[in-house]
């Protein structure tokens, strides 16, 4: 399938009709006018073999207005060819953030997993790993049960709306793995998540 | 002076170990053969240590020269060399004598006989005995024979002298052969359990392997298990996963190693690795849950471990074959991290349902929970030393120290002196000494400190490395 194809059938969210309209222009509502001499007949019925030097009449510029594209006609999937390393670099699935030695969701986490659970609801054959991080305070042990809680918390949320089990795994990787290996309240921040990734499509 | 009386009948010991080729495992561990005393003092009923008379409170101060071995073979002569100096560390670690440093003596000769040996000259220097070593090859293998030679006749105050042949050694493994002797002779002249041929397993980032196993972008530096000689020589790799792995536990009779993994896609599980090259096989079936932290009773028959799988994390326990699966506690905190009592009866573990982690005791069938720690700061890692303490790590959420519950009275004190972040304790088999995790040298590095807080070494130089877990000999 080549770019532009890809890019045409990519869904359409909020429906906005100005993107619309540029979608439609760009994946072609009309071919663009044969050029004079390319080889095309335009007067069919004209003796054959002949060359009619008399130039064709111009053909108005203005294309017709464009077809709006609806979203629901678009249902195809936009990382069917993407490897998983691939989706994953360009994850539709959030973090979910969590405060000191805590495993608890707050507002903000359940609005990402509300998120995650559309994208999981779409993209209905995805597995996904919920790994559980925390931050570099605490011992190795302590935060390895630690990353435990916090992606049996995004999981049984998930599940709450309707995910199946089968399709999300967790694992802790307590503080081994931090994303942001700084010692400030920031790099702390960043590394107290439950972090999902596409383990299966 | 009397000559020593060596039992001139042999015993061969069969070299044990066969080099596997290791298609999963990078490197298994080589065992050279045991090597042990092959003859020895004829009466060994009625031996008298030959320490028991001297001042109690002065330990026997010993030399060493270089070990002696014929003059044509620079071989035996390079390996005489190696065994010396290592059985010289190998008796200075214990502390059970004073080891005159070898920079001292290095201007005494050594001496091919117990008749030739320059007393006066050992005697100046404040020796009360002098180690004789003779070198010699017998076929294929090495002998040593080995004597303690007193420097004034009333050294020995009539006891028997010490004198042993050793064997067989090889040319390729003097420490191993050093190492056996140290252990001989802890047990022999002071009935301790040396620990001259156990080792270290840990955690290490040295070979600086992306992880394979998380499919994101930057998915961090792979961690595997490695095995040190107890006074690292010899580090080498246990695994190759290009994984996180994690918290290795030595089974008791030393063949196995048990330690986290992770795997593509799958919790954290617990493996068990016999070290011969067949690959690790898990402990549970995979069932989606997490399980960590490994901990072997004390007969080897059965491991403690954390898990997920009541919907907490619990303390559980099963036999090594993986059947047998119940839950030791039932709390909906976190317990986790447990460790087995030397008896086998109870484990102690972490628990955080009181606020902030303490250390908890159980009888190994669930019953007569206890709290023992209730001092502020944070617990983990407890493990529990056959002398009768329970070390573990304590403190605030950086800058952890090691400290030392006294079982019998409760008594806490801090082992460690607060430089860097220190954890992650594992005890020596006699008990008398801790390998541990810190950050007193800049990165996290092991280090090995006796249970009074001294003689602090360090064991590892390259890389990150955690997680300490001390083997018994083999």
């Amino acid at each position: 399938m080549t770019r532009t194809q890809l890019f045409c059938r990519r869904s359409i969210r909020g429906g906005a009709a100005a993107l619309a309209l540029a979608f439609a222009a760009a994946c072609g509502g009309n071919p663009p006018p044969a050029a004079p001499g390319a080889g095309a007949d335009p007067f069919p019925g004209s003796p054959s073999g002949t060359t009619s030097t008399v130039p064709p009449p111009p053909v108005d510029p203005a294309t017709p207005p464009p077809v709006p594209i609806e979203p629901d006609l678009i249902t195809a999937d936009p990382y069917v060819d993407m490897t998983v390393d691939e989706v994953n670099e360009n994850s539709p699935l959030k973090p979910v953030f969590f405060t000191y030695d805590s495993d608890e969701l707050d507002d903000q986490a359940r609005q990402a997993l509300n998120d995650n659970a559309e994208v999981l609801r779409t993209y209905a054959n995805w597995v996904i790993t919920i790994e559980g991080h925390c931050d570099e305070r605490g011992t190795p042990e302590y935060n390895l049960a630690l990353g435990d809680r916090r992606a049996l918390a995004a999981k049984t949320y998930l599940q709450s709306l309707g995910i199946s089990a089968s399709r999300l795994h967790t694992v802790s990787y307590g503080k081994e793995f931090p994303f942001d290996p700084g010692h400030t309240e920031s790099a702390w921040q960043a590394n107290r998540r439950a972090h999902l990734v596409l383990t299966a499509k | 002076m009397t000559a020593p009386r060596y039992v001139t009948a042999i015993g061969i010991l069969a070299a044990g170990g066969v080099l596997l080729a290791a298609p999963a495992v990078v490197s298994p561990l080589e065992h050279p053969g045991p090597v042990a005393p092959l003859a020895g003092p004829q009466d060994q009923q009625q031996r008298v240590w030959i320490f028991e008379l001297t001042n109690p409170t002065r330990r026997p101060r010993i030399g060493m020269p270089d070990f002696v071995a014929p003059s044509g073979d620079a071989e035996l002569r390079e390996m005489a060399t190696a065994v010396a100096e290592v059985l010289w560390a190998d008796l200075d670690f214990e502390q059970e004598f004073y080891m005159i440093p070898r920079e001292e003596s290095a201007s005494i000769p050594s001496a091919p006989t117990a008749a030739t040996i320059p007393l006066e000259r050992w005697s100046q220097i404040g020796a009360d005995f002098v180690v004789l070593g003779v070198l010699e090859r017998a076929g294929d293998a090495v002998s040593v024979r080995l004597q303690l030679v007193p420097v004034r006749a009333e050294s020995n105050q009539g006891g028997q002298q010490f004198g042993y042949k050793y064997g067989p050694c090889r040319t390729q493994a003097p420490r191993a052969c050093a190492h056996a002797i140290a252990d001989h002779m802890h047990k022999e002249l002071r009935n301790l359990d040396g620990v001259a041929q156990t080792q270290i397993a840990f955690v290490s980032d040295r070979d600086s392997e992306r992880v394979r196993t998380r499919p994101i972008p930057n998915s961090g530096t792979a961690k595997e298990i490695y095995i040190a000689d107890y006074d690292g020589a010899n580090q080498r790799p246990v695994t190759a996963n290009r994984s996180l792995t994690f918290g290795p536990a030595w089974s008791p009779d030393a063949r196995t190693l048990a330690y986290m993994l992770w795997e593509p896609g799958l919790p954290e599980t617990i493996v068990l690795n016999t070290l011969d090259g067949r690959p690790a096989r898990r402990l549970l079936p995979e069932d989606g849950y997490g399980n960590q932290l490994p901990a072997w009773s004390p007969d080897g028959t059965r491991l403690a471990f954390a898990s997920n799988r009541s919907g907490n994390t619990d303390v559980w326990v099963v036999n090594r074959d993986g059947s047998g699966l119940r839950q030791l506690t039932n709390h909906p905190a976190s317990d986790t991290s447990p460790t087995w009592a030397p008896s086998g009866l109870q484990i102690a573990f972490v628990s955080d349902r009181s606020g902030g982690t303490q250390i908890y005791l159980v009888n190994a069938d669930g019953t007569g929970l206890q709290k023992l720690t209730s001092d502020p700061g944070d617990h983990d890692r407890p493990t529990w030393s056959p002398l009768g303490f329970i070390a573990y790590t304590s403190g605030a959420a950086l800058g952890h120290n090691i400290s030392l519950y006294e079982v019998d009275t409760g008594r806490i004190s801090v082992l460690t002196d607060g430089l860097g972040d220190n954890g992650s304790p594992s005890v020596s088999p006699n008990g008398r000494h801790i390998a541990f995790k810190t950050t007193r040298w800049g990165r996290e590095q092991i280090g090995i400190i006796n249970r009074r807080g001294q003689n602090l070494k360090r064991i590892t130089t390259v890389g990150t490395n955690h997680s300490p877990s001390w083997s018994r000999q083999r």
